[in-house]
C-alpha cells in the first residue's frame, strides 16, 4: 500500500490544499443555512447516485494524476471499471468526488490479469480546471520489475535514431512500429501531466496522436524529449495541439513543461495555456 | 504488344512450365521479296525453335519473332550474313514477365471480388466505391445501389439497398461514417455488407428480416470529410462546405438536423468541431438522407454508427426529458449490449445520449425519433480512448462482428414489433 500523498507543488494557481481542509466547515455551513433552490446544493441522495458520468470524470482525472505522479511510463495505468462512488456538491458548485475504481495496464500483455483497485478523492472547482486529487492504488506491478522495464525502455529510446521527423505516431492505421513504442509511452506520461491540469468538472482529454517529435537530445544522460500531442477534448470534440517539453531518467522525477493551443477560447482562457511541474521525490511538507 | 506477351507466353510458362530467360524478342525489316523468303527459311528450321508472333508476310511489314537463348547467335548470324536488318525489341522475356507479374500483382491488391477484399485494412473512398459496385454486381438480386444525392464537393452520395422484393418495404436505415474520422465505422459498414450478402439464405435470422423488411445502408455518409481524412487531416470530424463570412470550413453532420436545432449541445462557431451549420438541413449530406426517408415513408428503425465511447445510445440528445418510448428502447438497448458484450467481452453501456454522453442539438436520431421512427438508435464502437479514432486495423473485424450481433438484435426486435 502506497502512502497517501498530497498534490505536488506547482507554479501558478494557488494549490488548492487549504480549501480542502475548509471544505467540510463550508459544507457544514451550508448545511446549517436555509436549504437553497434546486438539488444541487445537497449532497446526493443515495437511492439516486451522483451522476455516472461524474465518477468516471473523477476516475480519470485520478489517473491522469497518478500515472503522472508515478513517473514510469512502463507503468502506466488506464481506466477498467468504476466500481463506487458519491459526490457532494457546495454552493460554489465545487464538486467532492470519493470514489473507488479498478485499473488495468495500459500496455498489458497477454494473459495479464492484474487489476489494481484505487480509492480516491477528486475535487472539482466548478469550471475550473486543475481538480485536486488523493488517490492510493494497491501496486499492480512489482517494483523491481517496473524499475527493470523503465530502464530497458530508456535504452530503447537511447538507441532510436533521431529526429524523428515527420512522424505521425500512431500511424492512419492506428498503428505503432514497436520500435518507436518507447517514444508513444513516454509521450503519454508527459501528456498524463498536460491532461490532468487540464481536466474540469466537465472536460476531459485523449491523448489522440503524436503529431512530431521535433527535437530529441539526450543530456547528462536523461532524455531531453520534446514534441507535440493532439489531445481529443471529448465534450467539445476539440482536437487540441499541445508542445510538451519534458526530461525524464528512470527513476528520478518527472519534469514537464507544455503549451497548448487553444483553438477555442473557453470562459476564461486568453488563446495559450501554459504550464511546467516537477513530481516531487518523496513527501512534501503540506 | 505487352499484353500479347502475356498471355502467349504465359500459356506457355502454365503448359509446359518453360521460363524464358535470355530469350530476345527481334523485330525484323525485310527489304524485298527476296529476304522475306530468307526469313520464311527460317521459319522451317524447327529445331530452332522460333515464336513468330508476327510472321512473314511482304516487305514493308515488320516481322517479330522470339528466339530461345540457345538459338539467337545462330539467327543473328544468319539474318547479318543475308543484310537482313532486325533490332532488339525485348532484351529479356523473363526479365519483362517478371516485373509485369508484379504489376499484376499490385493490381490484383484492387480486389477483384468482394471474396479476395481485404475487410481486416482501412480503405479509401475509391476502394469502398470500388468494393460497393463488386457487391452489387456478385449479388445483383439481392442487393442495388441508390445515388441519394452528391455532396458538397461532387461526390455521390451512395446508399446500398439489400431488398428480397415488395413494394416499399418497411425498412431499416443504417448509416456510418457521418463523422469522417471515425474510420472504425466505415470500414464496419463495408464489413456488415459482405455479411448480409453472406448470411441471407444462410441464417435464419437474417433470413427473415430480410424477407420482410429492406435494409438501407449508408456507407460513407460523408465523403468530402472521408477523402479529407486520407490526403490532409486525419482527425476531420466534420464536412467541408464553405461558410460564408469565415476562414473555416465545415459544418457538424451530426448537429444539423432539424430537431432542437441550435440549442445547447451545438456550437455557433463555424471555428467549432459541433459547428451546427448555418441552418437545419444546411448541409446537403444530410438533407440527402432526409428526403430519402421522407420519400420512402416506411423507415422503421435508424441506426447511426460512431466512435469511439462503447455505447448504445437512443433519444434524446438535445433535451434532458425522456422519450415517451423510454421504457422500450432501454430494453432494446439492453438486450442489443447483452448480445455485443457476449463475444469478446467488450462492455458497452447504454442509455439516452444526454444522460450517457453529453448534451447535444440537432443529431439524426432525435430527428428519426420525432419523425416517427420509434426504434432510433446511435452507436459508438471501440473503443474507450486508449486508441480512439485512430483504432489499429487489427480491431476492426472483431469490432464489427460484435457489433453486428446488436444490430441483429435491434433488426429482430423491429420485424418482430410492426408499428
Amino acid at each position: 500500500m502506497q502512502p497517501r500523498r498530497p498534490p505536488p507543488p506547482a507554479p501558478g494557481p494557488p494549490r488548492p490544499a487549504a480549501p480542502l481542509l475548509a471544505l467540510p466547515l463550508l459544507l457544514l455551513a451550508v448545511q446549517g443555512a436555509a436549504a437553497p433552490a434546486g438539488p444541487e446544493a445537497a449532497e446526493w441522495r443515495p437511492d439516486t447516485g451522483p451522476p455516472h458520468g461524474l465518477l468516471r470524470q473523477a476516475a480519470r482525472a485520478a489517473l491522469h494524476f497518478l500515472n503522472f505522479r508515478a513517473g514510469s511510463p512502463s507503468a502506466l495505468r488506464v481506466l477498467a471499471a468504476v466500481q463506487e462512488g458519491r459526490a457532494r456538491i457546495n454552493a460554489k458548485k465545487e464538486c467532492t468526488v470519493d470514489l473507488v475504481f479498478t485499473t488495468e495496464r495500459y500496455n498489458s500483455e497477454e494473459g495479464e490479469e492484474s487489476l489494481g483497485k484505487c480509492s480516491a478523492r477528486v475535487f472539482f472547482r466548478n469550471r475550473k480546471p486543475r481538480p485536486a486529487v488523493n488517490v492510493t492504488c494497491a501496486r499492480l506491478m512489482e517494483k523491481t520489475k517496473r524499475q527493470q522495464e523503465d530502464y530497458r525502455l530508456y535504452k530503447q529510446m537511447k538507441q532510436l535514431r533521431n529526429p524523428l521527423d515527420g512522424v505521425s505516431i500512431p500511424d492512419s492505421h492506428g498503428h505503432i512500429d514497436p520500435s518507436l513504442r518507447p517514444v508513444w509511452e513516454l509521450a503519454f506520461l508527459g501528456s498524463s501531466y498536460v491532461m490532468w491540469e487540464k481536466t474540469t468538472r466537465f472536460l476531459h482529454y485523449y491523448m489522440a496522436q503524436l503529431s512530431g517529435v521535433k527535437q530529441w537530445e539526450t543530456n547528462d544522460g536523461a532524455i531531453d524529449f520534446d514534441y507535440t500531442v493532439l489531445l481529443h477534448e471529448f465534450s467539445t470534440q476539440e482536437i487540441i495541439p499541445c508542445r510538451i517539453h519534458l526530461v525524464w531518467s528512470p527513476g528520478k522525477p518527472l519534469t514537464v513543461k507544455y503549451h497548448c493551443q487553444e483553438l477555442l477560447a473557453p470562459e476564461d482562457a486568453s488563446g495559450t495555456e501554459e504550464g511546467s511541474a516537477v513530481a516531487p521525490t518523496e513527501l512534501s511538507n503540506f | 504488344m505487352q499484353r500479347l506477351l502475356i498471355l502467349s507466353v504465359l500459356l506457355g510458362a502454365v503448359l509446359g512450365k518453360e521460363d524464358f530467360v535470355g530469350h530476345q524478342v527481334l523485330r525484323i525489316s525485310v527489304a524485298d521479296e527476296a529476304q522475306v523468303q530468307k526469313v520464311k527459311e527460317l521459319e522451317d528450321l524447327e529445331h530452332l525453335q522460333l515464336d513468330f508472333w508476327r510472321g512473314p508476310a511482304q516487305p514493308g511489314s515488320p516481322i517479330d519473332v522470339r528466339v530461345p537463348f540457345p538459338s539467337i547467335q545462330a539467327v543473328k548470324i544468319f539474318l547479318e550474313a543475308h543484310g537482313i536488318e532486325y533490332t532488339i525489341m525485348i532484351e529479356d522475356v523473363q526479365s519483362l514477365l517478371d516485373k509485369e507479374q508484379e504489376q499484376m500483382l499490385a493490381f490484383q491488391a484492387r480486389a477483384s471480388s468482394t471474396d479476395n477484399f481485404n475487410y481486416a485494412t482501412y480503405h479509401s473512398l475509391e476502394e469502398i466505391y470500388d468494393f460497393i459496385d463488386l457487391l452489387v454486381a456478385e449479388n445483383p438480386k439481392l442487393v442495388s445501389k441508390l445515388q441519394i444525392g452528391s455532396s458538397y464537393e461532387g461526390r455521390p452520395l451512395y446508399v446500398l439497398k439489400f431488398s428480397t422484393g415488395g413494394k416499399n418495404r418497411p425498412a431499416i436505415w443504417i448509416d456510418t461514417g457521418i463523422h469522417s474520422r471515425e474510420w472504425v465505422t466505415q470500414a464496419s459498414g463495408v464489413w456488415f455488407a459482405k455479411k448480409i450478402v453472406q448470411d441471407y439464405g444462410q441464417d435464419p435470422a437474417i433470413t427473415a428480416v430480410l424477407d420482410s423488411l429492406d435494409i438501407f445502408l449508408e456507407i460513407v455518409t460523408n465523403p468530402d470529410g472521408f477523402a479529407y481524412t486520407h490526403s490532409t487531416n486525419r482527425l476531420w470530424r466534420k464536412t467541408r462546405s464553405r461558410t460564408s463570412g469565415s476562414l473555416c470550413v465545415g459544418a457538424d453532420p451530426n448537429r444539423n438536423w432539424d430537431a432542437g436545432f441550435g440549442l445547447a449541445g451545438a456550437s455557433s462557431s463555424p471555428c467549432s468541431e459541433t459547428y451546427h451549420g448555418k441552418s437545419a438541413n444546411s448541409e446537403v449530406e444530410v438533407k440527402s438522407i432526409v428526403d430519402f426517408v421522407k420519400d420512402h415513408g416506411n423507415i422503421k428503425a435508424f441506426i447511426s454508427i460512431h466512435s469511439y465511447s462503447q455505447l448504445l445510445l437512443y433519444p434524446y440528445g438535445y433535451k434532458k426529458a425522456a422519450v415517451a418510448d423510454q421504457k422500450e428502447l432501454d430494453e432494446v438497448a439492453k438486450s442489443a449490449v447483452a448480445a455485443l458484450t457476449s463475444l469478446y467481452g467488450t462492455k458497452f453501456q447504454y442509455g439516452s445520449i444526454y444522460t450517457t454522453i453529453y448534451q447535444a442539438s440537432g443529431s439524426s436520431i432525435d430527428w428519426a425519433y420525432n419523425q416517427g421512427i420509434k426504434y432510433s438508435f446511435s452507436f459508438e464502437l471501440r473503443d474507450t480512448g486508449s486508441n480512439g479514432f485512430l483504432l489499429p486495423a487489427s480491431q476492426i473485424i472483431p469490432t464489427a462482428e460484435e457489433t453486428w450481433l446488436a444490430l441483429q438484435t435491434i433488426l429482430e426486435y423491429t420485424l418482430n414489433h410492426p408499428y
